[in-house]
């Protein structure tokens, strides 16, 4: 249980070729993470700033098109470290005119079988995943239990079909759908959302992974629902500790499960730490973004002390043209004279605030 | 199961229901038949193999000719040689059905392993593969056929060959159609993340789960045009040769005789073609309509 962390994602680097515009589309940019075993990552960011693109980065998902993928990958399960990215670099190739990208080809065969074979030990097996639409993530013309025998023929010693339906029932019942035996036979559009969603959680638990992935898992569901999935999440953490990420824009559901919090903007963390430091309300030491992000959630608490809710002024960064200092320079309301200069044209790096905190602001690097 | 969850108050979902029983009336009258067409057939091509037929097919008789449907135990009469029309009738399915199950096997598979390629690895595969489609459907049909018939021989096999592949384009985009539109949900990514390999992606959940009925509707359709090119060929004197029976040379040869007021040779052969080639393209439409249309689900 000691020592180096279960995932270490280490200055990753997710970039999609766009033709029209010669220029790469910087979707994550210099992410560097680490999970360790059990514990829960909490990442939170607007729509566009990278959270699925990271986690679609880490279970090679990226294959398909013109995404180009760099940095490390680190996952250690078993002994054995895996790098997840290994070499992949090597099946693309850049062709630069005056600065422009002019040409990206990709050897996507080979890219292609790389990812396989780096993936092949430990998807499903180690890492799991949970989607954003359970409904599209399951198969509409297979049965429900049919697709969790599946997983757990594949990963698991339950072999025998009968064992293995034995063991989707078991996992069918610890996601709470009620009357397991009946929904086993059904199809997924039998099925109402939620109940969907805890047989794709049945299905990612089946197979017993070290990392579970769950891009946000409570989208698209009401909130009644949600909180369901929430407090079913709560439950198994507390009783498997499987290490977590946990992409949502749901603060309340990262509150009640992350151990740490990392904060996402224009493809890089700005801020990570434990979550009952980055997540209080407040203003130091944290990145303005933060601050900002959190006063726009709607609660009683933030409705009592300025009776509205308050946004995060202007838009996320063009992630082709991303600016050359601070991300947020342009929407942060808290610059001062004395570091203007540093925040338009220099991008602060990630600093330790207290101990296991770390925030990329210039106001915090002071 | 059913009663149980009406008991619980969940109501039943399409699941429960048998396909046939959500279905439109007039499908399920298109699809009767189709198989009623299929049935018989099969029936009478059994008949021909084993020779359990009224008459001799070839037997000719000076005394008969033309005769009039009803003389002489003749039930739809004899042609111009005075050979029993129905027994060539059912003999003349042997000239398609054999050969017809040949061109759908070759445009299915063929097809299917092209299409689940291009639509599965896409990139470069997809261009190619749209590339030889491309090239394969903008050859005319019979004009292939024709310079196949034309270099070799007029084989019904050569010619269902050509049938075969010619058909193959059509398969292939609807195969990669379906996987292109399959690829917009995640249960293949989903699939991909759980650890499946990539053969048991593509074979059990996107073609057993998802392309079954479509290569089933797309069966019967083939069989139609397949019956459909061999009678057009024989009609011109290019398929199956006399004395061999072949609806389109039967029609070809009673044709002689329609405007004598000996409607029968040609009428029976024609109407014989007419529906059956109807019923397989009904019963592929009706199956669409049930089998198909349910997947937005």
């Amino acid at each position: 249980m000691t020592g180096a962390p279960l995932l270490e994602i280490e200055n990753l680097r997710t970039y999609f070729y766009a033709r029209s515009k010669q220029a790469f589309i910087r979707a994550v940019d210099g992410v560097t993470l680490s999970i360790a075993r059990g514990e829960t990552l909490g990442v939170v960011g607007e729509s566009g700033s990278g959270k699925s693109v990271t986690a679609l980065s880490i279970t090679g998902l990226v294959s398909a098109g013109p995404g180009v993928i760099s940095g490390t990958i680190a996952f250690r399960a078993d002994g054995v470290e895996h790098n997840l990215l290994q070499d992949l670099e090597q099946y693309v190739r850049l062709k630069e005119r005056d600065g422009r990208i002019v040409e990206v080809s990709k050897d996507e065969p080979g890219w292609r079988k790389a990812v396989e074979r780096l993936m092949a030990p430990v998807r499903g097996k180690e890492i799991a995943m949970i989607f954003q639409s359970p409904k599209s993530a399951l198969n509409p013309f297979a049965r429900v239990g049919d697709q969790i025998t599946e997983a757990i023929r594949l990963h698991t010693r339950a072999k025998n079909p009968g064992e293995a339906k034995e063991r989707a029932l078991h996992w069918l019942e610890r996601v709470k759908i009620d009357s397991p035996r009946l929904r086993f036979d059904n199809h997924p559009y039998g099925l109402s959302g939620g109940m969907c969603q805890r047989a794709v959680i049945a299905m990612a638990l089946a197979s017993e992974p070290s990392l579970l992935i769950a891009d946000e898992p409570t989208t698209g569901l009401d909130a009644t629902i949600q909180s369901e999935i929430v407090g079913l999440l709560a439950e198994l953490k507390a009783e498997f500790g499987i290490a977590t990420l946990l992409i949502s824009h749901d603060i309340r559901a990262i509150s009640r499960l992350a151990d740490n919090v990392a904060v996402m903007y224009g493809g890089t963390v700005v801020e990570h730490g434990p979550a009952p430091d980055v997540l209080a309300p407040g203003f130091a030491p944290k990145h303005p973004y933060t601050t900002a992000l959190l006063a726009s959630i709607p609660s009683v608490q933030n409705v009592r002390d300025k009776g509205y809710l308050t946004v995060v002024e202007g838009e996320v960064p063009d992630a082709v043209d991303l600016p050359r200092g601070c991300r947020f320079y342009a929407r942060c309301n808290r610059v001062t004279d004395d570091i203007r200069d540093k925040c338009a044209h220099h991008e602060p790096e990630l600093k330790e605030v207290t101990p296991g905190h770390h925030v990329r602001c210039w106001l915090s690097a002071e | 199961m059913t009663r149980y969850s009406q008991i619980a108050g969940e109501g039943r979902d399409a699941s429960d229901l048998p396909v046939w029983r959500s279905a439109d009336t007039l499908d399920l009258a298109y699809i009767g038949y189709g198989l009623l067409i299929v049935a018989l057939v099969l029936v009478s091509y059994v008949l021909g193999v084993f020779n359990w037929l009224p008459h001799d097919p070839e037997q000719i008789r000076f005394d008969l000719l033309n005769a009039p449907p009803g003389s002489a135990g003749h039930l739809l009469g004899t042609d111009f040689l005075g050979r029993d029309i129905l027994s060539r009738l059912i003999v003349a399915i042997q000239a398609y059905f054999l050969p017809g199950l040949v061109a759908i096997v070759i445009s299915l598979m063929v097809g299917t392993t092209l299409g689940a390629l291009a639509g599965y690895r896409g990139g470069e595969v997809e261009v190619l593969v749209t590339y030889v489609n491309n090239l394969v459907d903008s050859f005319p049909r019979l004009v292939l056929i024709l310079l196949v018939i034309a270099a070799f021989k007029a084989d019904i096999y050569y010619i269902m060959i050509i049938v075969g592949v010619t058909g193959v384009p059509v398969v292939a985009s609807l195969v990669a159609g379906k996987i292109a539109f399959l690829r917009q949900k995640h249960f293949i990514e989903a699939a991909l993340v759980l650890g499946l390999p990539s053969h048991v992606i593509v074979l059990k959940h996107i073609l057993w789960y998802h392309c079954g009925p479509l290569l089933v509707i797309r069966a019967t359709i083939g069989m139609g045009e397949a019956i459909l090119i061999e009678t057009s060929l024989s009609y011109l004197g290019f398929g199956v040769q006399e004395p061999m029976p072949s609806w389109g040379n039967m029609v070809q040869a009673g044709a002689n005789y329609f405007f004598q007021g000996k409607f029968w040779p040609s009428t029976a052969p024609a109407l014989a073609i007419l529906l059956t080639i109807l019923g397989f393209h009904l019963l592929g439409d009706g199956l669409n309509s049930i089998l198909e249309d349910r997947g937005g689900k």
